[in-house]
């Protein structure tokens, strides 16, 4: 049942131009081709003032990057999610480690950590501009709120993970606090951590650009929603690819080289895959 | 590597899904946390701001009594409804196609590896904007946003799944010739399951949060609809009547109907290792 879903294969004897086609590799480069064609082929269906043509996209890429909006845009966000990612660590950590060692807290903060997921960021974004106004303070209090369940519950995870045999003979061999520490403690919270901050920046991100729409005169969120305003389709398609070389920079460069080094002791393991959660 | 950039490459990240479901029932905390949460949200609203900042938690639920006495209720809050469900099945049905594709042969991994890395970790207002754009006030909008967002969720968790089935197990299949239907049925299906479960929750999670926005920004029905016009007339108390329905929807869908689902199919389970 499974042939039809498998690539096409080219046949015995064929050129070696079809093998290179039907080739996983090629398989990355002919995704963003088709929908760069199916993309030329329906926007002049729906109306330039919809949907842009891809030249008319080019061209908006050199206008908005001689402008200079684009860097100052995103510069304003990323310094926001810093600082609310920031504090989202350094007040979800203790929590974490509260929450790992105890599990009356842990029951306690589970269901407050289940409710604050569920609250759509766009609620919080409203909100945050009617309590603060425009400015810093609303987005970065919704990264806030955005990262700091993740970095709990990830933190209370690595605490519970300490191999508790370790720690024994540690202390049966009387090992030195700080020795402990950065043998033991640090090296098996680390990949926690790691998922902590990679969740909480995610996660960060999608509630602070939401926020800057509502409760923000700047950033890349507002300007997004600014573009789409002022009837610039063209500069909304723009900003969209803004956010997702973005993306692909944070997940390929960040996370990417930074975990590979960090990680860089251990044996390679088949991860075990699971989304990242809205 | 480009399908396993979706996930985390590090061992173990806690989901939402590690979240829902509670270590230990305690029902008497649960109580707690509710009253305090309602007991806050008074005491911001009577303390610090004022009523049409924050309205008390009485009149949020006097507006939501107000708002289905009105019949406005229905009318937007079943458009929503229907986009998400119209738009989340076929998400669903897409997103395990793919899934399974993916999980079956490499090509199809690298094909659409990038586009799911992509559209997990762009901010759905991305694509709720543009969909708003591109289709105006028309429904697809919605729909096509849920679709695009919540299908990559469901993508991810299937192919995980498909990866998971155990290779003894396809190769035993194969030996003894068996009739594909029935791998199908035993082989398959029961492997995939449980990721498809996870799948269809964190797709949810996704599809009414996105359901809401696009019809924020391009609609002129729904609940989304219905959120923006309250801000815009900076009726607090319609804002949050309004997102307390899709919210309590969500949980009631969420909490109740996918996790009894899912108890119920996974019976055997319970009884096999009792």
């Amino acid at each position: 049942m499974y042939s039809t879903l498998r690539a096409p294969r080219a046949p015995a004897g064929s050129s070696g131009l079809v093998r290179l086609l039907t080739s996983p590799r090629a398989a990355r480069l002919t995704a963003p081709l088709l929908i760069l064609v199916a993309w030329q082929l329906v926007a002049p269906l729906i109306g330039s003032r919809l949907l842009p043509m891809p030249i008319e996209v080019v061209e908006e890429v050199g206008v908005l990057a001689l402008e200079g909006t684009i860097w100052s845009a995103f510069g304003t966000s990323l310094m926001r999610l810093a600082v609310g990612l920031g504090l989202a660590l350094l007040v979800g950590a203790p929590l974490g480690l509260l929450l790992g060692v105890s599990s009356r807290a842990e029951a306690f903060a589970h269901d407050f950590i289940v409710i604050g997921l569920t609250f759509p960021y766009l609620i919080w974004g409203i909100l945050v501009s009617m309590w603060f106004g425009f400015g810093d303070v609303g987005p970065i209090l919704v990264v806030f709120i955005a990262a700091v369940p993740y970095v709990m519950v990830n933190t209370a995870e690595g605490v519970r993970d300490v191999s508790r045999d370790l720690l024994d003979m540690a202390r049966s061999y009387n090992v030195s606090r700080p020795h402990v520490l950065r043998h033991l403690v640090i090296p098996s919270l680390s990949p926690f951590f790691f998922a902590a901050l990679r969740y909480g920046l995610a996660n960060g991100w999608k509630g602070l650009v939401l926020a800057e729409v509502f409760a923000a005169t700047s950033g890349a969120g507002w300007e997004i929603a600014g573009m789409r305003d002022i009837g610039n389709a063209a500069g909304v398609v723009v900003y969209a690819l803004y956010f997702a070389t973005f993306s692909i920079l944070v997940e390929r460069l960040v996370f990417g080289r930074l975990s590979a080094w960090v990680f860089r002791w251990r044996p390679r393991q088949p991860g075990a895959a699971r989304a990242t959660a809205s | 590597m480009s399908a396993d950039a979706a996930s985390p490459p590090i061992g173990r990240g806690t989901t939402k899904s590690d979240l829902a479901t509670p270590r230990s029932s305690h029902r008497l905390s649960r109580v707690v946390v509710y009253a305090v949460l309602l007991l806050g949200w008074q005491a911001l609203s009577t303390f610090v701001f004022p009523p049409y900042v924050l309205p008390s938690p009485l009149l949020v639920l006097q507006e939501m009594a107000d708002i289905v006495a009105s019949g406005l209720f229905w009318k937007h809050f079943l458009t929503t409804i229907i986009r998400l469900f119209i738009g989340f099945a076929i998400a669903c049905v897409l997103g395990t196609a793919i899934g399974i594709a993916m999980g079956r042969s490499e090509y199809w991994r690298e094909f659409f590896g990038d586009y799911i890395m992509l559209t997990l970790t762009t901010p759905g207002l991305v694509f709720a904007l543009i969909c708003a754009m591109v289709f105006g006030l028309s429904p697809l909008g919605p729909i096509v946003a849920i679709i695009l967002t919540s299908m990559p969720h469901v993508t991810v968790n299937v192919h995980e799944g498909v990866r998971a089935i155990p290779r003894d197990l396809l190769d035993m299949a194969k030996v003894y010739e068996v009739p594909p239907a029935a791998r199908l049925r035993h082989v398959l299906i029961p492997a995939v399951a449980p990721y498809l479960f996870t799948a269809v929750r964190y797709g949810f999670a996704i599809a009414w949060k996105i359901t809401a926005l696009t019809e924020l920004f391009g609609s002129a029905a729904g609940v989304g609809f219905q959120i923006r016009t309250e801000y815009l007339v900076f009726s607090m108390r319609g804002v949050l009547a309004w997102a307390l329905f899709l919210v309590v929807f969500a949980i009631i869908i969420e909490r109740f109907v996918l996790m009894r689902i899912e108890r119920d199919f996974f019976r055997w389970r319970r009884q096999a290792f009792a």
